[in-house]
């Protein structure tokens, strides 16, 4: 197996250097994504028959309520009525009709095919990973933070819908990187119909269907995860990141790019035109606005490492949005694993500092909610205090992850003689 | 890599029939398992049953003024026949209990009560099912989840139960309507009820409260009425015609307990200020810091130790 990585001078990141066990004693237990994947599978299937239980034997049900609301929708669909007559139905009318056979085969059909695009965002985060050269051992340890991460294996199995929307995204990445801009832009459409949340990766994705890195038939080039600490080719391409942007705007009208907005608004539209015209909804328009500032200069920094970008705009969403909930996690934590290899911090202490800070906050604030809501006290201002200190320590962890990244950009531009450091590294 | 990619892809085909086929044999569950997920919309739809459906066609909100104005005059129109004025020797009516179990936002109101019914006035007519209406008017600020009580109607507990007026989950008090509950019980026949003891019923409701408006003390206090009872009695063997009687519950009822009231906490106003000011200031620091790190600690070449920390 090739060590490559552990050749550098450089100190090596977190993942290779594990405490207390050396690379090659993990190399003789043979586990492979294969086997992680099964394992996930039945963990997976176990939880969704452990919640039956709990739901029928317990007062405080595992499912999650918007399960039911879903449930209600597909069988009111199923009747021929609008989902929309079930009170806090906010979704598509896509997902109501998916859970159809919640009436008609068993009522787990709904957490079966989240767990099982939960599944997929696992298989998908290897493969990006793979695609950009990452050595195995490091994709499959990003895998496990996806497919055994608390906060995302509940989601699927109590019943919500983002896993679907989380697989969506990843494709939409992979089909970037083998140069399926039509494929992506469909798959964009969709997801933007799906969620309205996505609709901030737009700019980064424009920016990076750049005519330096796309051009028609001609795939992509990546760069290789091994060159990443490669000084020459890192600072040749910022030497020129500000002139591509120069280029950028001029170019801007770029074959790529206009196919990507015709057919992603054209998918976008002709769905939520559909559902309009069967069921008369309104789009659920968030208050983008004051988000915008920041997500411009996240993407004005950070668009050529796309997953790193999509990364930082989508924490910085969810930390700064008016409401937050669990389930919004799993936006990020599914382009996590895909930043990891590129990250320089240490799990000890660094990393499990930011973990705890993170998920200290997080239950320091469900403690004054549950004060409030299940034991009627009047904390509203400890509350709204947690609340703050919860943006603080997203802050920081935003932070930390900025400080020890390794900018990377996705591609390499075409059809310029390769870079004899390139070639060494491949 | 491609022979990879397409064997995972098997894998993953080989995952999907493996969980479908084992979502099939799942019989976890109550036996009612396969009902309960269709929650039929339909039973809340409009019926002569429903007194609460009547007094909605009319009134566009539930006001108490209108509501007394619906009972001494449209039932007798819209129902059934109503047993003449003086009830009060027909039915007397005592309320044993009126608690509310439980702390926080989602609590239980329990309510227990007991009528006892003139042997005379009853037996002067046929032979009657009878069945018990409560309705309970609940105050601004709380409601009652649809959803949750047609579970509990589903669990065999209540008879019928449906709920009216707004019952939108999110509007905070001062942006909703009031709603009431209207759940019938079967009491049997009207020789039933005609014992000594009289009957003694006992409803428990799960309810919820809403946000409620700024208060400086820091609590809202919502006060309880007592429900409205009403016996319907119908001819054994025709339902739902005309051929009905309505007994109204006398107003006048024996009281052994006081009035329910939950304390929900409120927001208070003086806070309001320095809130704002807090929160912009937070979210302002954070932007800034955000924005900060991005220029000048991303790259790592470029940045060591001593200014990221």
């Amino acid at each position: 197996m090739k060590k490559s990585h552990f050749c550098d001078a450089e100190p090596a990141p977190a993942f290779s250097n594990l405490p207390s066990v050396s690379l090659s004693q993990l190399a003789m237990i043979s586990i492979n994504i294969r086997s992680l994947l099964w394992l996930s599978a039945i963990f997976r299937v176990i939880l969704i028959v452990y919640g039956e239980w709990q739901d029928s034997h317990m007062e405080v049900r595992y499912t999650d309520v918007d399960y039911l609301v879903f449930s209600d929708a597909a069988s009111l669909m199923a009747s021929g009525d609008s989902p929309y007559k079930r009170t806090t139905y906010r979704y598509s009318p896509l997902l109501a009709f998916f859970l159809i056979p919640n009436s008609i085969i068993h009522r787990s059909w709904g957490k079966f095919l989240f767990s099982a695009s939960d599944l997929l965002v696992g298989v998908f985060i290897h493969s990006i990973l793979k695609l950009r050269k990452v050595p195995e051992d490091l994709c499959m340890y990003s895998a496990v933070v996806w497919l055994f991460n608390p906060f995302t294996f509940t989601i699927g199995t109590r019943g919500n819908c983002e896993p679907i929307v989380c697989a969506m995204i990843l494709w939409i990445i992979i089909c970037l990187l083998k140069g399926n801009v039509l494929q992506a832009a469909f798959w964009y459409g969709l997801v933007v119909h799906f969620r309205i949340y996505p609709i901030i990766y737009v700019l980064p994705i424009i920016l990076i269907l750049d005519p330096l890195f796309f051009r028609s038939g001609l795939k992509p080039r990546l760069q290789n995860w091994s060159s990443r600490q490669d000084k020459t080719l890192r600072s040749s391409n910022k030497v020129t990141d500000q002139y591509d942007l120069w280029k950028a705007l001029k170019t801007v009208f770029s074959k790529e790019r206009v196919m990507f907005g015709l057919v992603s608004g054209a998918v976008f539209l002709s769905c939520t035109g559909l559902f309009f015209y069967l069921y008369g909804w309104e789009f659920l328009h968030e208050a983008l606005l004051y988000h915008l500032t920041l997500q411009l200069v996240l993407i004005f920094r950070f668009a050529q490492d796309l997953p790193f970008c999509l990364f930082m705009q989508t924490v910085a969403f969810v930390a700064f949005n008016k409401v937050v909930t669990a389930q919004y996690f799993v936006w990020f934590f599914c382009l996590l694993p895909l930043i990891l290899p590129w990250s320089n911090m240490k799990l000890k202490w660094e990393g499990l500092s930011c973990i705890l800070v993170w998920i200290g906050a997080q239950l320091h604030w469900l403690m004054w909610g549950y004060l409030l809501e299940f034991k009627g006290k009047n904390v509203f201002l400890q509350l709204w205090l947690a609340g703050l200190l919860f943006l603080a320590a997203n802050t920081f962890v935003l932070i930390m992850i900025t400080c020890r990244h390794t900018y990377s950009p996705v591609f390499q531009r075409l059809g310029h003689p390769t870079l004899k450091n390139a070639e060494k590294n491949n | 890599m491609e022979s990879q990619h397409v064997r995972l892809c098997i894998y993953y085909k080989v995952a999907i029939l493996l969980m479908f086929f084992s979502a099939i044999g799942i019989q976890v569950g109550r036996c009612e398992a396969n009902s309960d997920v269709n929650y039929n919309i339909k039973a809340f739809s409009s019926s002569k049953k429903y007194l609460m459906t009547s007094y909605f066609g009319k009134y566009e909100k539930l006001l108490d003024s209108n509501f007394e104005e619906f009972i001494a005059n449209e039932l007798r129109t819209s129902f059934c026949e109503v047993l003449p004025d003086n009830t009060s020797s027909v039915i007397r009516r005592s309320v044993l209990l009126r608690h509310l179990i439980g702390e926080g936002s989602h609590r239980n109101l329990l309510s227990s009560m007991r009528f006892y019914v003139d042997p005379k006035s009853l037996s002067r007519l046929p032979s009657h099912k009878c069945e018990l209406i409560v309705i309970e008017r609940l105050p601004s600020g709380i409601f009652a989840d649809p959803f949750e009580l047609q579970h509990l109607h589903q669990r065999g507990v209540l008879t019928d139960v449906a709920v009216f007026g707004d019952t939108n989950l999110e509007l905070p008090s001062f942006r909703s309507n009031r709603s009431a509950v209207e759940i019938h019980m079967n009491v049997g026949s009207n020789r039933l009820l005609s014992q000594k003891d009289g009957l003694e019923i006992k409803v428990q409701l799960p309810l919820h409260a809403r946000y409620q408006p700024l208060d400086e003390s820091g609590y809202s206090q919502v006060e309880f009425g007592d429900p409205d009872l009403f016996l319907r009695c119908c001819i054994e063997g025709k339902l739902q015609n005309q051929s009905c009687l309505f007994i109204p519950t006398s107003e006048n009822a024996e009281r052994k307990t006081g009035r329910a009231v939950w304390r929900i906490p409120s927001g208070i106003k003086s806070h309001g200020g320095f809130v704002s000011v807090v929160t912009f200031v937070s979210a302002f620091i954070s932007t800034i810091l955000i924005v900060l790190t991005s220029f000048f600690c991303s790259d790592f070449k470029t940045c060591n130790r001593l200014k990221c920390s």
